[in-house]
């Protein structure tokens, strides 16, 4: 496991990745840090106590809808899903994102 | 967001989906430790332990999503609004017909109320126009003939300074008068005034706009001031703040401007400026004259009993003081706004407000009626909507949105119909019925009434509808694929039945009122007050210093005004005939009666006239003679007393030939004058509901005079005013200057009217509005039958084919309408039988069940019902069998 320092980092960077795992289909909570996690080989670390209140707020700013489902275990699950809002929104975080990176990593390996 | 709202309605409470949620959590966490290889029991430790500290997790999540649900409702509340309304309008353009008649109907109602609420919120509501209105009171002195009698400037004066619970009292004259005044550039005009005294403006916690106002200083030095009301100050002195501190001339004399007055600000009558009356120095006899309203203002915390406890005390020691004027005597307090608004102006105020809200009612029963009718033809739209999902609780807030968008549109009409009432309402209310205090507004506080009014009734007339529309079953109404009537029917006939019983309550106090005013206008006033013209001339003391010189003045006038063609008689008088309530300024003995102690001596008013007074007005001389050329200036003093005078006289003896000694009512001391009684005249009434007979005494002008008097000219035919110019060009062939103190100029008929206005004033009104509810009603009846012949076309087409005549068609429809329209007029005339008294003190030779007021209504109901009912009865016996039959 990463050291906790790195999910700092993260921080900001959650509801992105939080809409893009939603981007491929509607998922319970758990589902949606697993996803995160597999997706960066373990590089990114969610944690519960970000995770969940994230998801709140992305629903209540409405880019993220839930509706109750069946888990795989049979178990009601609240499943969420992206919303066309949501979708702009990842649109325009990913893009902030991707000059965020390019601008970090010019300074960080300018020579 | 059709999803969203989905997912809402199967919401669970937040903490269950906060719980859920982390056990899933844990669950699969848990199971994926256990895949790893991990001892179950320790893999749900480690997962749990992986969420950290949970109750502040929970807590977070708990709180975010209350926030969130709270948005979300809003915001789906303001989404089903903003549907519904948008549904509404969609609705209510695509039937114009329907939305132009409620709407009207509305508007009317609405309009009509918003307008009363103005007069209501004026007269009862809003608080008098000064500094803490609840702290001043009016103050009036009883005696056994009075209840509410003005004061002597003397007991005012004793009571402001022995009284303890009143900061400062004061008075002002109940009259205005006025003033001639003399301009630099030697022209002339008449203003108004009122006399006060020092500290009124203090008591009323009036604060100049410009200037000051009276102070005790004044008082004490007896200036001569005055301060001006801002319209005057505004259209005489252009608003120049330079007046103040500037001398005027009124009357001959120079009174100095020392304020101005806000606008609006008025005690009792218009007028133009106030001019001080200093009361030192006064003699003892004016503590029997009695001439001032009084207002106090009570100290902070004091309540009018304690006042009246206190002033009442004083009362007490001032009779033991002064027993000749003040034994008997005592105050009477009363809130200040209940004395200038009046009981009269009062039940007035509530007389209208009911009839109105009466009309309002009524409009809501037709436009909740034109609903149910429209109901049942949206009932299939309705059904699909219900097949769809929607809840009744959701559609009946859909139809109760449709009928306040319908009295919000009705209401701001209502508020355009209120405006426009209100810019005509001041023509068509008597003078004299307001207090100036009193201004009619059309503000915001009737604009506020107005829309709490439509959404009231929005809901008053949409709620049964609503209820109604809603009462089916969809699958049925689907199915049957034809339009079905519900069960409004019974209903619709219930609200026609109560319009056409509130309309027949309010024709039948329509009819009272105007019986009353039919009573009044007839009543027999003593003399023949059609067509005379009076004005009042008042001739400049300096031009004619001596009676003799003023006698011959207007002997002249009267000679020249009587060359003028067209002219019947002339004569004059110190007071008109309908026009004067004095309580009686002389007090008189019977020579060779016993003496009467002096506070017990009867009073009589006097008036000043001409010898030809009697047979100008044709007021006739019952015994003895009028005034002729033997009264002169030398002869024997005379006078003619009225029938109530004689009765005083005592039963049994000819009042003509006593004698009888007057005294001014003011000086019981002074030496009286003694007159002989030469003849009776017929007793003058003022107004028709006057409660007791004056005492009256005519005075000859040949051996008295005034320096004011009134000319009385009667034309030989047509219209008194026209004689006005002829008169004014008489008067001034003789002076020309004088025309400046000629004043007044007004038929008695006008006069006659004023102190009928009131009675005027409200049969109008309440006829006005009691027309309104009978049209109103019968388009109900009209609208109620006109429906059920279009909903019975194939069940009277069949009826036609089986051999029915035309006259059983007709009889099926008059019966139907006919049965309504009389069970709602049964109600109505018992309503009225039992709610007439509550008018009876508005009523004048009419008392509240009368007969034919009864008859009168039912006839105009009967005529007015026949209107409504011919067109739908007409158009049910025109219908033909093979055409009906033939359309489904």
């Amino acid at each position: 496991m990463l050291p906790k320092t790195q999910n700092a980092l993260l921080y900001g960077a959650l509801d992105a990745l939080i809409l893009k795992t939603l981007a491929r289909g509607p998922r319970h909570g758990y589902a949606i840090g697993r996803s995160i996690e597999e997706t960066s080989g373990d590089a990114v670390l969610v944690e519960e106590g970000s995770l969940y209140p994230a998801l709140y707020r992305l629903e209540r700013r409405g880019w993220v809808e839930a509706e109750w489902g069946t888990s795989e275990l049979g178990r009601r699950a609240k499943l969420y899903r992206l919303t066309d809002a949501g979708r702009e929104q990842l649109a325009a975080e990913m893009l902030t994102w991707k000059r965020f990176a390019a601008g970090v990593s010019k300074v960080l390996f300018s020579t | 967001m059709k999803r969203s709202l989905r997912s809402w309605l199967w919401r669970i409470p937040i903490d269950e989906e906060v719980d859920e949620e982390l056990a899933l959590h844990v669950e699969m966490r848990t199971r994926e430790l256990v895949d790893r290889g991990m001892d179950p029991a320790a893999a749900h430790e480690a997962a749990i332990a992986r969420l950290g500290d949970i109750a502040s997790l929970k807590r977070t999540m708990t709180d975010l999503g209350r926030k969130r649900d709270r948005e979300m409702r809003v915001s789906i509340w303001i989404e089903e609004l903003r549907d519904d309304l948008k549904f509404a309008f969609r609705q209510l353009r695509s039937s114009p017909a329907f939305t132009l008649v409620a709407t009207l109907t509305l508007a009317l109602g609405i309009g009509a109320n918003s307008a009363i609420f103005a007069l209501v919120d004026a007269t009862l509501l809003r608080p008098l126009p000064y500094s803490s209105p609840d702290r001043l009171v009016t103050i009036w002195e009883h005696s056994a003939s009075t209840a509410r009698g003005y004061v002597s400037p003397l007991n005012m004066l004793d009571w402001n300074t022995r009284g303890r619970t009143f900061e400062k009292i004061a008075g002002f004259t109940p009259s205005v008068g006025q003033m001639v005044m003399a301009g630099a550039d030697g022209n002339a005009e008449t203003v108004t005034r009122q006399w006060v005294t020092a500290g009124i403006f203090d008591v009323l916690g009036v604060r100049p706009i410009a200037g000051r106002t009276f102070s005790a200083e004044d008082e004490a030095r007896q200036p001569n001031v005055v301060v001006l009301s801002e319209p005057f100050w505004r259209n005489r002195y252009n608003a120049d703040p330079s007046v103040i501190g500037r001398e005027i001339r009124l009357d001959g004399s120079l009174w100095t401007v020392i304020g101005v007055l806000p606008k609006d600000f008025q005690l009792l009558g218009q007028t133009s400026l106030w001019a001080m009356r200093p009361l030192v120095n006064l003699p003892p006899r004016v503590r029997g004259f009695y001439a001032f309203q009084v207002a106090g203002r009570l100290k902070p915390g004091v309540s009018i009993e304690a006042a009246q406890k206190d002033l009442a005390a004083v009362a007490d020691s001032l009779a033991r003081e002064f027993p000749q004027t003040n034994k008997g005597r005592g105050v009477t307090l009363e809130g200040m706004h209940d004395s200038m608004i009046g009981t009269d102006l009062r039940l007035t105020s509530m007389l209208f407000l009911g009839v109105v809200g009466f009309v309002l009612l009524i409009c809501c029963a037709n436009v909740a009626n034109l609903l149910l009718a429209r109901a049942t033809v949206r009932t299939r739209e309705l059904a699909v909507r219900s097949a769809l999902g929607a809840g009744r609780r959701r559609i009946i807030r859909q139809l109760l949105t449709e009928s306040v968008v319908l009295s919000l549109v009705g209401g701001a009409l209502g508020i355009g119909v209120g405006a426009a009432i209100l810019s005509v309402a001041p023509s068509l209310i008597p003078k004299g019925l307001l207090p100036a205090t009193v201004t009619l507004a059309f503000d915001m506080r009737v604009v506020a009434f107005c829309a709490a009014a439509a959404l009231l009734v929005g809901l008053i007339f949409g709620v049964m509808p609503a209820w109604k529309a809603t009462e089916f079953s969809s699958a049925e109404v689907i199915s049957s694929g034809s339009r079905t009537t519900t069960g409004g029917g019974s209903l619709r006939g219930l609200l026609v039945i109560g319009e056409v019983a509130t309309a027949v309550l309010l024709l039948f106090g329509a009819g009272l009122l105007l019986r009353t005013l039919v009573a009044v206008d007839a009543f027999d006033r003593g003399f023949r007050a059609e067509s005379v013209l009076t004005m009042l001339v008042d001739p400049l003391g300096s031009k004619y210093p001596t009676p003799q010189s003023l006698q011959q003045f207007f002997d002249q006038v009267e000679a020249e005004i009587s060359a003028v063609p067209g002219v019947a008689g002339v004569a004059w008088a110190s007071e008109l005939p309908l026009d004067f309530f004095d309580s009686g300024g002389l007090s008189y003995e019977i020579v060779g009666d016993p003496p009467v102690e002096e506070s017990q001596r009867p009073r009589a008013s006097d008036q000043i006239v001409s010898a030809t007074y009697f047979s100008t007005l044709d007021l006739p001389i019952l015994a003895g003679r009028a005034f002729d050329r033997r009264d002169t200036r030398d002869g024997v003093p005379v006078c003619i007393v009225n029938e109530a005078f004689a009765r005083s006289v005592g039963s049994g003896r000819s009042p003509i030939g006593q004698r009888i000694a007057l005294r001014p009512a003011t000086s019981p001391q002074a030496k009286p004058v003694v007159r002989e009684i030469i003849g009776v005249a017929r007793q003058v009434k003022g107004r028709p509901d006057e409660a007791k007979d004056f005492v009256q005494l005519y005075l000859p002008m040949s051996q008295l005079i005034s320096d004011d008097m009134f000319v009385v000219v009667r034309p030989k035919s047509g219209r008194a005013e026209a004689l006005a110019p002829a008169v004014r060009a008489a008067i001034s062939r003789i002076d020309k200057e004088q025309l400046v103190g000629v004043t007044n100029v007004m038929t008695l008929e006008d006069i006659a009217w004023a102190a009928t206005g009131r009675h005027r004033f409200r049969a109008v009104m309440v006829v006005a509005f009691a027309a309104l509810a009978l049209v109103l009603a019968m388009v109900g009846v009209f609208g109620m039958l006109a429906y059920s012949v279009q909903q019975r076309v194939r069940d009277i087409g069949v009826r036609r084919a089986l051999g029915a005549t035309t006259n059983d068609v007709l009889r099926l429809v008059i019966a139907n309408a006919a049965g309504i329209i009389a069970t709602g007029a049964a109600i109505g005339l018992a309503l009225s039988a039992v709610s007439g008294r509550l008018i009876e003190t508005m009523l004048f030779g009419v008392r509240p069940l009368d007969l034919a007021t009864f008859a009168f209504v039912t006839v105009v109901l009967g005529v007015t019902a026949a209107l409504s009912i011919a067109g739908p009865a007409w158009r049910a016996a025109r219908i033909d069998p093979a055409v009906a039959l033939r359309n489904k």
